[in-house]
């Protein structure tokens, strides 16, 4: 190699630290305000306090600050340390599911009544679903994890799903960990993925969650207390309990597409009916009372009867994560 | 003259480490190496960033990205045999590799300008899955081409190690750049690009297109002489050998997943796993390859394989240990160590000159396949018998394979000696 073309490449060198450090500088020197000021506006009264996350539909920077909307105006907001992808709230315990302004770090954390952050503890994947029990004594988090598929097989995406103590914001268990039964006999599948808990409303230890292995998706049954998982029947994305417990609404796989129908599920029977909702949606259905379920475009937050009656209607427009808030609830 | 100032390069570059004589590869191997570690970087921090830049910025679903990657590797494994052919043919093994790493580098810029579109990504995933289809086995075959008998195994070493270190500086990169810039995706984008296009000039300005030992009379081999490799059995007894070894290894992948249910839950962990195991490959390529070069390739390779024996058999206890966990970690970052790279090392001592880069895409393909089979074939048990039954059958399996593969790998390495 000639002493010509080290000059060369020393010289493309010196020119790409300069050229690189340069625009990085600039970058990081640049006005970069990461949390939008978008806010959610009712579009209809729900009876009930709605807790959301705020969406700007025009500027798709990282992270939406947290919006209490009570009889068609906003009654409360967070300040800018409390911007959250997914958020969840129960009996004075709140969960935000968020990502760091640098983007490259995934963060949970805790909050009060007064939309204040407690505890902060880091993720290790993309957030994708928050729950907390209706007692307020556990959390359930799940996210997607990058880099973690494996060769030879068709679900090249993964989901960690873990159980979290609300009181000292440490994860207690991972369902990955837990033990799947199938018509009473162990079962298992190196492709297993879990996502989307619901607690039972009467009893925190019991809960619901997606099983998905190769193309299936099982609605399981789970105890926190004996980490056991029992499959009950196939076809349900995560799934959501009624406040009386009675009913399941769950999104519904078109085929092997990655577009859903919203069903509800008899808990007795496991039969299941679609509800008026025509679009594709990818959300975690929220319950607005026994008959009425909240849920998200992604953009804006809708209303339908449970029943498959009548039709979907706006209710919030630029928000995502829909919270009921319960009566008794101070916020 | 030309001969002279080769042999002279082939001991120049030890300035890096302190005892002169540690490491002894010709300065083509370096650079190649250079090459890797800096497209590695490139490659390694756009994809770090990748997953959240499609979901948040994008507003994609992580299926998506999933479905893109997976679509590409079957294209890559066509090409690559291909390649390999072609630049034996064509005896341009440096301008057909020139032509794999070009093809990363502008799907770098091909990012920049259109990284708005989850479509654009998918293409240009596509661009560098095969730009390294393309640039794998002549890169492969100049590296054993700038070699000597004795230092083969420690040339594959130096280029494995670097190129170990630009993966795992690549994320750190990114991540550094969005802690100083929150959320400027087309920053990371942009260094990016200039990463690979350093990588690309390192490869055209400074890597000698004709190594000393590079065929350069005679007529070039044909297609049928390529294709005869397959009936030559010093060749056949490695490609066999090389079958049966990657069809009995479970891979890396399932290998964590099994061990993340066997230690006490901590999710702080997990991301560990990875990081453990790749300091352990950095840090023994080169060590690795010295002593295969010392030793003999045959008996560090099949050790290497012996290695997941240390694995197979935490996965068939209830319970891992911390201290255990680490020991098995760094037993899978021997196996990388001791396995692909000295096996390519074991696949250029055995191959013709002329044919290089032919042999050794085949092999590549091969074992590949033997992976795929080998991952599809877990899986299924997995389900079937269960995780510990399904280990017991791969353990007897790898002892099984061991077995065959000694005789066959001894076998292609003194006849090749002997020719």
């Amino acid at each position: 190699m000639g002493s010509r073309n080290v000059k060369i490449l020393v010289a493309l060198v010196v020119l790409c630290v300069v050229g690189g450090g340069v625009y990085v500088a600039v970058a990081a020197l640049a006005p970069n305000e990461t949390s939008t000021d978008a806010n959610p506006v009712a579009a209809a009264d729900a009876d009930v306090p709605v807790m959301v996350r705020a969406v700007d539909p025009a500027d798709t920077r990282l992270n939406g600050r947290v919006f209490v909307v009570d009889d068609g105006t906003v009654t409360a907001r967070s300040g800018k340390d409390l911007t959250c992808e997914r958020v969840y709230y129960a009996a004075g315990n709140g969960l935000c599911l968020g990502v760091a302004a640098s983007g490259v770090e995934y963060t949970a954390t805790t909050f009060d009544s007064r939309l204040r952050p407690l505890h902060t503890f880091t993720l290790t994947g993309l957030p994708s679903r928050a729950r907390v029990s209706s007692d307020g004594r556990y959390g359930a988090i799940t996210v997607f994890v990058a880099g973690d598929a494996y060769r030879g097989s068709s679900a090249a995406f993964s989901t960690r799903t873990y159980i979290v103590d609300m009181a000292t914001a440490k994860p207690i268990a991972q369902l990955e960990q837990f033990q799947v039964l199938k018509e009473g006999k162990p079962f298992e599948a190196v492709d297993f993925n879990f996502w989307g808990i619901t607690f039972d409303p009467m009893d925190s230890n019991r809960f619901y969650a997606t099983l998905g292995t190769g193309t299936h998706h099982y609605l399981v049954e789970g105890e926190v207390s004996t980490r056991e998982l029992k499959v009950l029947r196939d076809g349900v994305e995560c799934p959501s309990l009624s406040p009386d417990g009675r009913q399941i609404a769950f999104k519904s796989r078109i085929g092997t597409t990655d577009t859903w129908r919203l069903k509800v599920l008899d808990v007795a029977t496991l039969k299941d009916h679609p509800v008026a909702e025509k679009r594709s949606i990818d959300d975690q259905v929220e319950w607005l009372n026994d008959d009425t379920l909240v849920y998200s475009n992604g953009t804006n937050v809708y209303t339908v009867p449970a029943d498959g009656s009548g039709e979907a209607k706006l209710l919030i427009r630029d928000a995502s994560s829909p919270v009921r808030i319960e009566s008794g609830e101070k916020l | 003259m030309y001969q002279v100032e080769a042999s002279k390069a082939l001991l120049k570059p030890r300035l890096w480490l302190r005892r002169p004589e540690a490491l002894r590869v010709s300065r083509n191997v370096f650079m190649l190496g250079l090459t890797s570690m800096l497209t590695d970087v490139s490659s390694e921090m756009v994809a770090t960033i990748l997953p959240i830049y499609l979901v948040f910025s994008l507003g994609a679903s992580p299926l998506a990205l999933g479905a893109i990657d997976g679509t590409y590797r079957g294209a890559a494994a066509v090409v690559q045999v291909a390649a390999g052919f072609v630049s034996d043919r064509w005896r341009r093994h440096k301008q057909v590799a020139e032509t794999g790493y070009g093809f990363s580098a502008l799907g770098k810029v091909a990012l920049v300008a259109a990284g708005n579109s989850v479509g654009g990504i998918g293409a240009i995933v596509a661009f560098d899955r095969i730009g390294k289809g393309i640039r794998t086995a002549p890169r492969d075959a100049l590296i054993s081409l700038s070699s000597t008998r004795d230092n083969l195994a420690t040339s594959f070493g130096v280029h494995r190690a670097l190129d170990s270190v630009g993966a795992f500086l690549g994320p750190l990169v990114a991540f550094g750049i969005l802690l100083a810039a929150p959320a400027r995706f087309d920053a990371v984008f942009f260094v990016s690009t200039l990463f690979a296009f350093l990588g690309l000039a390192v490869l055209v300005l400074t890597v000698q297109g004709k190594p000393w030992r590079a065929p350069r009379e005679g007529t070039p081999p044909s297609f049928r002489r390529a294709a005869g490799l397959l009936r030559e059995s010093r060749f056949v007894v490695l490609l066999l050998a090389a079958l049966v070894l990657s069809l009995t290894s479970v891979s890396d992948a399932l290998i964590y997943v099994g061990l993340q249910r066997k230690i006490d839950f901590d999710p702080a962990v997990f991301p560990l796993l990875y990081v453990v195991t790749a300091v352990a490959f950095m840090a023994l390529a080169i060590p690795i390859g010295r002593l295969a070069d010392r030793v003999g390739r045959v008996p560090v390779l099949l050790g290497g394989f012996a290695m997941l024996f240390v694995d197979y058999a935490a996965l068939l206890t209830n319970h891992v240990s911390y201290v255990g966990l680490i020991v098995c970690l760094v037993a899978l970052g021997a196996f990388f160590a001791c396995s692909e790279g000295v096996l390519t090392a074991v696949a250029g001592a055995a191959l013709p000159d002329d044919l290089q880069a032919s042999g050794i895409g085949i092999l590549i393909t091969v074992v590949s396949i033997g992976n795929l089979l080998s991952s599809l074939a877990f899986g299924a048990l997995w389900v079937t018998i269960g995780l510990q039954q399904a280990v017991v059958v791969f353990a007897v399996g790898l002892a099984v394979a061991l077995l065959i593969a000694t005789p066959l790998l001894v076998r292609s390495q003194r006849s090749a000696l002997n020719g």
